[in-house]
C-alpha cells in the first residue's frame, strides 16, 4: 500500500503543518449557517487540501459529494448533479460539497460550467469547500470574490523531517541520514511527496541522484517502470510521470513494439495499451475526465517482473526508421524525377507506376534514362521485389 | 500588515537600524509599525517560531537554511532543542492541541 494513503490522518488534529490555516477553516465550519461564503482552499499539490476536506465531512459528520473540475465543466452537468442536492437537503442526509482543482474549469473547454458553479456559491444551501493550486488566474477572480480564501503553504523543510521521522518509527523503517536530508529537500514541503520518495528510496529503488523522482522525465519513467522491483514501485513510478496521457500511452506503445518481447506477451501488452487508449478516447469524447483516474491502473498491467522493454521514442524499429527517413528521400526525388518523365503526378508514381517500372526494369523490358545518382535504389527495390 | 514603499515625506527612524530615514529618501512604510530603510528591509531575516516551546526556530543556523523559503512556508517550525526531544512528534501534536484548541474536535 501507498504510504501516502497508509499514514493519511485520521483527523484534522492529527494533521502536519498548516495550524493557522486548518484553524480558521475549522473555524468557518463551525461557524457555518445557511448562506454564509463557500471557502476556497488555495495551495500547491500534496499539502493537504482534499485530506483536509475529507476530514472535516467526517468529523463534522457530512456526506462529501467530491466533484473535479471535468464534472463542472458545463451547465447541464453541474446542474444536474448539485441541483438536487441543493433543493432538497432534508432527503439526502447532510451534503457537503468539495469541487477539486477548480483553477482547472478554463477556455474553450468550459461550456457554461463556471457561470452555473459562480451562482450556486453566491447562495449556498450547503457547505460548500473548494480547492485550487492558485488563485492568481484572471478566471479565479469571480471564484475568489465569492468565496474565503484560506491558503495553506508548504511545510518547511524540519517539520517535514519531523513527520519523516515518525512515519518511518511506524514503518520500522531507516534510512541513511543523507538520503533523509536529500528526500526533504527535494519533496519541497509537499507531505505527498516525501512519503512516495520515502518509500521508493526503501523499496530499493533509487531515484536520479541530480534530479527529483517526482520530476521524471518520460524516457526514464518508462526505464524505471519495466525496471521496477515491484508492482508498488512500478505503481509509485507511474504516478511520477505528470505528462500529457496521450503522450504516456504514446511511450508506452512505441517502447513496446520497438522490444523484442515474445509475440503472445507482446499481444497481451498491446490489448492494454489498446484498452487505455480506449478510456482515452472515451474521455476526449466525453470530456469526463474525472475518468482519468483509472488511466494509471490500466497502464500498471504492463508491468511483469523480467519484463525487458527500454524506452523508444519511435514506434517503428530503428533500421526501418532509417530506411523510411533516407531511402524515403530518395524514392520521393526519383518519384518527382519519373513524374515528369510520364506525365502523372508525383504521388501516382509512387502509388501505382513505380512497382510495374521496378519490375520491367528487372525484367529488362525497359532502359530507363534516369540520373544515375537513382541506380542505388532502383537497385535496392528492385532486390526487395517478391 | 504590508509594508509600502514610498519617498519619505517626513523624517523618520528606521525601526531596524535605529537610524534616521530623510526626507525624499526612499524607504518602506507600514501603518502603525513605522518605517525602515530600503537596505535594512531587505537584510531583515524572517524568523519561524517553533511550535513546541515557543521560541525561535533557529532558522540562521538551520541545517535547511538555503532550501526552506520562510516567506512562503507554513508558519510554525520546530527548533533543533525540540526536534531533538525522544517523543518529539508527539509533542508537536500536544503543542497544536494547545495552542489551536479549536482544531482539537470529539467525535
Amino acid at each position: 500500500m501507498m504510504w501516502s494513503e497508509k499514514h493519511r490522518p485520521k483527523k484534522i488534529m492529527n494533521m502536519v503543518g498548516n495550524e493557522e490555516a486548518r484553524s480558521s477553516f475549522v473555524d468557518w465550519l463551525v461557524k457555518w449557517k445557511k448562506g454564509a461564503k463557500p471557502v476556497l482552499l488555495i495551495g500547491p499539490p500534496g499539502i493537504g487540501k482534499t485530506t483536509l476536506a475529507q476530514l472535516a465531512a467526517k468529523e463534522f459528520e457530512y456526506d462529501l459529494i467530491g466533484l473535479n473540475a471535468s464534472d463542472v465543466r458545463n451547465r447541464a452537468n453541474i446542474e444536474d448533479m448539485l441541483s438536487p442536492l441543493l433543493g432538497n437537503t432534508s432527503l439526502l442526509g447532510r451534503p457537503m460539497i468539495f469541487v477539486d482543482e477548480v483553477d482547472g474549469i478554463h477556455g474553450r473547454a468550459d461550456f457554461g460550467g463556471a457561470e452555473a458553479l459562480l451562482k450556486i456559491l453566491k447562495e449556498p444551501t450547503v457547505p460548500i469547500i473548494l480547492a485550487a493550486n492558485s488563485d492568481q488566474s484572471v478566471k479565479m477572480k469571480n471564484i475568489r470574490k465569492a468565496t474565503k480564501p484560506i491558503y495553506l503553504k508548504p511545510l518547511p523543510p524540519r517539520l517535514l523531517g519531523l513527520y519523516l521521522g515518525k512515519v518511518l518509527k511506524e514503518e520500522e523503517a531507516k534510512l541513511s541520514p543523507g538520503a533523509t536530508v536529500k528526500i526533504i529537500i527535494e519533496s519541497r514541503g509537499d507531505i505527498r511527496s516525501l512519503l512516495n520518495m520515502a518509500q521508493a528510496q526503501l523499496g530499493g529503488f533509487d531515484p536520479p541522484t541530480e534530479k527529483s523522482f517526482e520530476r521524471l522525465d518520460v524516457e526514464a519513467g518508462i526505464n524505471a517502470f519495466f525496471k521496477a522491483k515491484s508492482k508498488e514501485e512500478a505503481q509509485i513510478v507511474l504516478y511520477s510521470l505528470r505528462i500529457d496521457p496521450r503522450e504516456k500511452i504514446n511511450a508506452f506503445y512505441s517502447s513496446l513494439v520497438t522490444s523484442s518481447l515474445p509475440g503472445a506477451t507482446l499481444a497481451k501488452m498491446l490489448d492494454v495499451v489498446s484498452e487505455a487508449d480506449m478510456l482515452y478516447g472515451k474521455i476526449m469524447r466525453t470530456q469526463e475526465w474525472r475518468l482519468l483516474r483509472y488511466l494509471d491502473n490500466i497502464l500498471l498491467r504492463l508491468y511483469g517482473e523480467n519484463v525487458q522493454v527500454q524506452f523508444s521514442q519511435y514506434n517503428l524499429s530503428w533500421p526501418l526508421l532509417n530506411r523510411l527517413r533516407w531511402d524515403g528521400k530518395t524514392i520521393k526525388a526519383l518519384s518527382s524525377a519519373l513524374a515528369k518523365k510520364f506525365h502523372v503526378s508525383q504521388s501516382t508514381i509512387a502509388t501505382f507506376y513505380l512497382p510495374y517500372i521496378l519490375f520491367c526494369i528487372k525484367n529488362k523490358k525497359m532502359d530507363l534514362e534516369v540520373s544515375p545518382e537513382y541506380a542505388e535504389i532502383i537497385q535496392k527495390e528492385i532486390g526487395l521485389l517478391k | 500588515m504590508s509594508w509600502r514603499k514610498i519617498p519619505m515625506k517626513f523624517p523618520g527612524t528606521c525601526i531596524v537600524c535605529n537610524q534616521k530615514v530623510e526626507v525624499n529618501e526612499m524607504g518602506l512604510w507600514a501603518k502603525g509599525l513605522g518605517v525602515k530603510h530600503e537596505k535594512c528591509a531587505s537584510q531583515e531575516v524572517k524568523e519561524l517560531k517553533c511550535i513546541i516551546c515557543g521560541g525561535p526556530a533557529g532558522c540562521p543556523k538551520c541545517e535547511f537554511a538555503d532550501d526552506c523559503d520562510r516567506e512562503q512556508v507554513s508558519e510554525f517550525c520546530v527548533c533543533k532543542k525540540c526536534e531533538g526531544l525522544a517523543d518529539s512528534f508527539l509533542q508537536y501534536q500536544k503543542a497544536v492541541q494547545k495552542n489551536f484548541s479549536l482544531l482539537n474536535l470529539k467525535q
